[in-house]
């Protein structure tokens, strides 16, 4: 083999084995997760092909609208704190003081226990009888039915995903802070500037491109949110289905032995196309405050 | 360099124990409660931190119910299969996209990007026909498949190799050292602390997966940890103190893990794999 | 499911879509074998979450059999409970269903009707055993639109109705007087809701399909192909749920408890009646000693004279290579035999013709365990299986959060019982 040819070929020989398997086990499957979307296809028959029906039938589906607010609301609600706190978190742990190492690690756990476990132990601990109602009532309050109302489940389970996801962020800040000139911190100390000024005007600036990857990570993670939800929601997505969100409707509807496959497969089509959408939108609104 | 005044310090240290009390308390009271006697209530309230009188009776009832040691043993050959594949497949493809110019370099890249926005639940079956279709359905090969090389590890790997300075590869270039010798030799030891990333990344999601080894395992004596801790749901699911032994099974390995390689993986974290 | 038919409550990782089915059989395509041959080669045999109870039972199972017939071999698998459908999705969709399977019949209803499984009532080898299992059991094997069974009937179960003694005597209600109708029921209910020293909800659950078959609603029409429950007497039952409701009779977690977590509200003593099987009974002895001791039981309430009943079958697949051998071996495994020695281990019965009549099942030996027993033997006759089997999940969710629109007051009972049917019959036509 020519020297030339080898250098031609030896970065595909290193992207094959990737390459491979994003193609053969991501994205082909998708491909035809987009050509079911067009079909009545069942989980048992293959289906005919149906143009937009699928579509058309989902603007009248009363879950599917209850199911993209749900979703929504959880990008709405749990980005600003999956955001914020990593990075406050982040700040707490960078300075080098006694015992700090141990704090870190110990703030990852919630990270590296699956989310089986997480929602088991949640709810376990917000059942009418459980931890927190046990504190609530010592304080003399409650019991709260966390686990009963269609609000309370929402945001419980909300509270489950920024739970699970403050380590993990916190990670990501704690690598962009390595970066900041220690003597930035120093200057504006001197200058008099205090705790919240410096935050602003040193610290935000400084990690503000990671703040907008956070930000595109965690609200797609947000929008495809399942697990959270469906574990504590149960199934059929909390009181008269208020708690369902979009990859949850793909479940119902796509799943089991009777499955609508098509129908489930435009579901998925909707949740990529609003997920690209809202990955560009929060990447472009960080290079918009950069320029 | 200015001195920490001792309030500050006092108040990060209280800031810390109540983080502390939130993110490892949960799995301190699981812990408690999984230590319980059966004649303990787990219902008190005032809550009781402590067990009465801490038993490991509910670990040998698990242990009784399920072959938790032959499912360990199946999770932790995945997982290290896992952990090997991605740290090979993973590096390669990285290094290839941060440091080689060639045709077709923001097709690849873009690829994995959209491997990433893929719904993963939504693939699940096909995923199925292609391991049957290669006669792997029902062996732990097929459970490490399609996880082999995570398209987010790929990205982590390129911009860890991004961040070397590149004058470090340059002296090697005119040393006439190949492209196999420079990745192996030069960028490899230089990304070591992604690496423990990466390893840490790919064991947590292979050891935690349900689904996937579910679907493609008919044989119990195959089963991975967290299949074979299903087990423990429908007639056992009325005693929360099984439920919460096998969830402290289920933690404790990767804990332990996470526990002995943090101090590479905050050292990786410090190299900017992770950053934007 | 297992013995105790529920559904998942906590449920792992994204059960989510089986988007890309590999639609219909594999490719193997064609497949089967004769099933008149003799009975010989590898077969697989697969339970739905036994494994971790009866190991030695199985095991002991195809020892035998392996013995009786030494030219098979058996693989014995088991799956757990939860998304046992999507195993069976992808096994049917891949072409690696097992050739003897645990189904229950709204499961073998879509996999017979892809063409999956052997038509025991066409096939001579398996039907010349038809005689052997109760009329009521085979019946409930026979699937609506498919002209046969398709399962050889398993094990059946049927349960009592649990009350807490101590709620009622607090309620001031007779401990010893339980509710034998719905007017009882709901009569007893106002006394708990009512009680002083704090209100007692008496039941953990909205109202599911069996609930409104035993209130004596026609559930769907002649052929199973529309859903009828949305009329006047389906209407009349959710309204009484819904002053139940309102009174604080219902659980709060009921619009989201799920059948395990109901029975864990009444494990904890914060409903005062339950639903259950003669199997909770340990469960009760062993992690609510104080509930145990004050446990009543009785009949669920009914309006039919017909108590409700869950089947359990083993099918065989279409497609299986060694066709007779999976039909000796389902036939083995649910011969009357067998299925009484399994009978003896758990509290389910048997579905063999005779079997009920032997003293076990008759005569009350004293025992908590023997009385539920009995009592719930007794109930099978004439017991039906009254979920349709041609009602797919998506449709009991739909019916599900529809009543738990009505009884949250977002609809009337009879608005959200007429959409929920609506929907259903949407899918059915579609499907």
């Amino acid at each position: 083999m020519s020297r030339r040819t080898h250098r031609a070929l030896s970065p595909w020989l290193l992207l094959l084995p990737g390459l491979a398997v994003v193609a053969a086990f991501s994205l082909y499957p998708f491909l035809s997760t987009v050509h079911k979307a067009f079909t009545d296809a069942r989980t048992l028959t293959p289906g005919r092909w149906v143009g937009l029906e699928n579509f058309r039938a989902l603007l009248e589906d009363e879950q599917f609208w209850v199911a993209l607010r749900n979703s929504g609301l959880y990008v709405l609600l749990v980005v600003p704190f999956t955001v914020l706190l990593p990075l406050l978190l982040a700040l707490l742990v960078q300075k080098r003081l006694p015992g700090v190492a141990f704090f870190r690690s110990a703030f990852y756990t919630p990270v590296v226990a699956s989310v089986v476990v997480a929602a088991l132990i949640w709810v376990w601990m917000l059942d009418d009888r459980g931890l927190v109602n046990g504190i609530l009532g010592v304080l003399g309050a409650g019991p709260v039915h966390f686990l009963g109302d269609a609000w309370l489940l929402l945001l419980s389970a909300m509270a489950l995903t920024v739970w699970k996801g403050l380590g993990y962020y916190m990670v990501i800040y704690l690598a962009a802070l390595g970066n900041v000139p220690r003597e930035l911190h120093e200057a504006a100390a001197v200058d008099g500037a205090g705790a919240l000024r410096r935050f602003v005007s040193v610290t935000v600036p400084a990690v503000r491109s990671t703040m907008v990857l956070v930000g595109a990570l965690s609200s797609v993670a947000a929008f495809k949110v399942f697990s959270e939800v469906y574990l504590m929601a149960g199934p059929t997505g909390g009181p008269a289905g208020q708690d369902t969100t979009l990859v949850m409707l793909v479940q119902r509807t796509g799943t089991g032995l009777n499955g609508r496959v098509g129908y489930a497969s435009a579901i998925s089509l909707v949740v990529f196309v609003i997920t690209l959408l809202l990955m560009l939108l929060v990447l472009r609104a960080g290079r918009e405050e950069d320029a | 360099m200015r001195r920490t005044p001792g309030w500050e310090k006092a108040l990060r240290h209280l800031l810390m124990l109540l983080v502390l009390a939130v993110t490892v308390g949960p799995f301190l009271w699981q812990l408690s409660t999984s230590l319980k006697g059966t004649t303990e209530d787990v219902y008190t309230s005032p809550p009781r931190f402590l067990p009465a009188h801490p038993t490991t009776g509910n670990y040998a009832e698990v242990a009784d119910i399920i072959p938790v040691w032959d499912y360990a043993l199946n999770s932790l050959r995945v997982a290290v299969a896992s952990v090997l594949t991605n740290l090979a497949g993973a590096s390669m493809a990285g290094y290839a996209l941060a440091r080689l110019r060639f045709r077709g370099r923001a097709v690849a890249g873009l690829a994995f990007v959209l491997a990433l926005l893929v719904p993963l639940e939504s693939v699940i079956i096909a995923q199925f026909t292609m391991v049957r279709d290669l006669h792997l359905n029902n062996t732990l090969t097929a459970v490490v498949l399609p996880g082999s090389v995570g398209a987010l590890n790929v990205l982590l790997m390129r911009n860890a190799f991004a961040a070397v300075p590149y004058e470090v590869e340059e002296a090697a270039v005119i040393d006439g050292a190949n492209v196999w010798q420079r990745f192996t030799r030069i960028a490899l030891p230089s990304v070591r602390g992604t690496l423990a990333v990466v390893a840490i990344f790919s064991f947590m999601g292979a050891w935690d997966d349900f689904l996937w080894p579910l679907i493609v395992l008919s044989d119990s004596e195959n089963f991975t940890l967290t299949v074979g801790l299903n087990f423990l749901h429908g007639t056992f699911a009325q005693n929360p103190r099984l439920v919460a032994a096998g969830t402290v099974i289920a933690v404790a390995p990767l804990v332990v893990m996470f526990a002995c390689l943090q101090r590479y993986f905050f050292r990786g974290v410090g190299e900017g794999a992770v950053k934007g | 499911m297992p013995i105790r038919r529920s559904r998942p409550v906590a449920v792992p990782l994204l059960a989510a879509a089986l988007l890309l089915t590999a639609c219909g059989p594999g490719d193997d395509g064609g497949g089967g074998s004769s099933a008149d041959g003799k009975p010989e080669g590898r077969i697989t045999f697969q339970t739905w979450n036994l494994r971790a109870n009866f190991k030695d039972y199985f095991d002991g199972v195809v020892r035998d059999f392996e013995q009786k017939y030494p030219d098979v071999k058996v693989k014995w698998v088991d799956q757990p409970a939860e998304h046992y459908a999507e195993k069976l999705s992808a096994d049917a969709g891949g072409g690696t269903l097992p050739d003897v399977v645990n189904v229950s019949p709204d499961l073998s209803h879509p996999l017979a009707r892809a063409g999956l499984l052997m038509n025991l009532d066409k096939e001579k080898a398996a039907a010349r055993f038809k005689d052997e299992y109760t009329p009521e059991a085979w019946q409930g094997n026979v699937l609506p639109g498919l002209s046969g069974a398709y399962a050889f009937p398993w094990y059946l179960n049927t349960g009592p109705l649990f009350y807490n003694k101590a709620l009622f005597r607090k309620a001031g209600l007779d401990p010893e007087k339980p509710p034998r109708t719905y007017d009882e029921l709901f009569a007893a209910a106002g006394r708990l809701a009512g009680a002083p020293g704090g209100r007692a909800a008496t039941l953990a659950s909205a109202p599911a399909i069996e609930d409104f078959g035993r209130y004596g609603v026609r559930l769907m029409n002649d052929d199973a192909t529309k859903f009828t429950y949305n009329e006047p007497k389906g209407v009349e039952l959710l309204g009484r749920y819904k002053e139940l409701y309102d009174r604080g009779g219902l659980d709060a977690q009921a619009l989201t408890n799920t059948p395990e977590k109901a029975g864990q509200k009444f494990l904890e003593q914060k409903v005062a009646m339950n639903p259950g099987s003669a199997h909770d009974l340990e469960t009760f002895r062993k992690n609510a000693p104080g509930l145990y001791r004050d446990l009543g039981i009785t009949d669920a309430p009914n309006n039919t004279g017909k108590p409700n009943m869950y089947v359990m079958g083993l099918a065989v697949s279409e497609k299986s290579r060694h066709k007779a051998a999976a039909v000796a071996f389902a036939h083995f495994v649910t011969g009357r035999e067998r299925q009484e020695e399994f009978a003896h281990k758990v509290a389910v019965f048997p579905s063999t013709r005779g079997s009920l009549q032997d003293p076990y099942w008759t005569k009350d030996d004293g025992t908590d365990a023997g009385r539920v027993r009995v009592a719930s033997a007794r109930m099978l006759k004439g017991a039906v299986n009254y979920t349709p089997v041609v009602m797919s999940d998506e449709m009991k969710t739909v019916l599900r959060n529809e009543v738990a629109k009505a009884l949250q007051g977002k609809k009337s009972p009879r608005r959200a019982l007429d959409d929920a049917a609506a929907q259903s019959n949407a899918l059915l036509e579609r499907g």
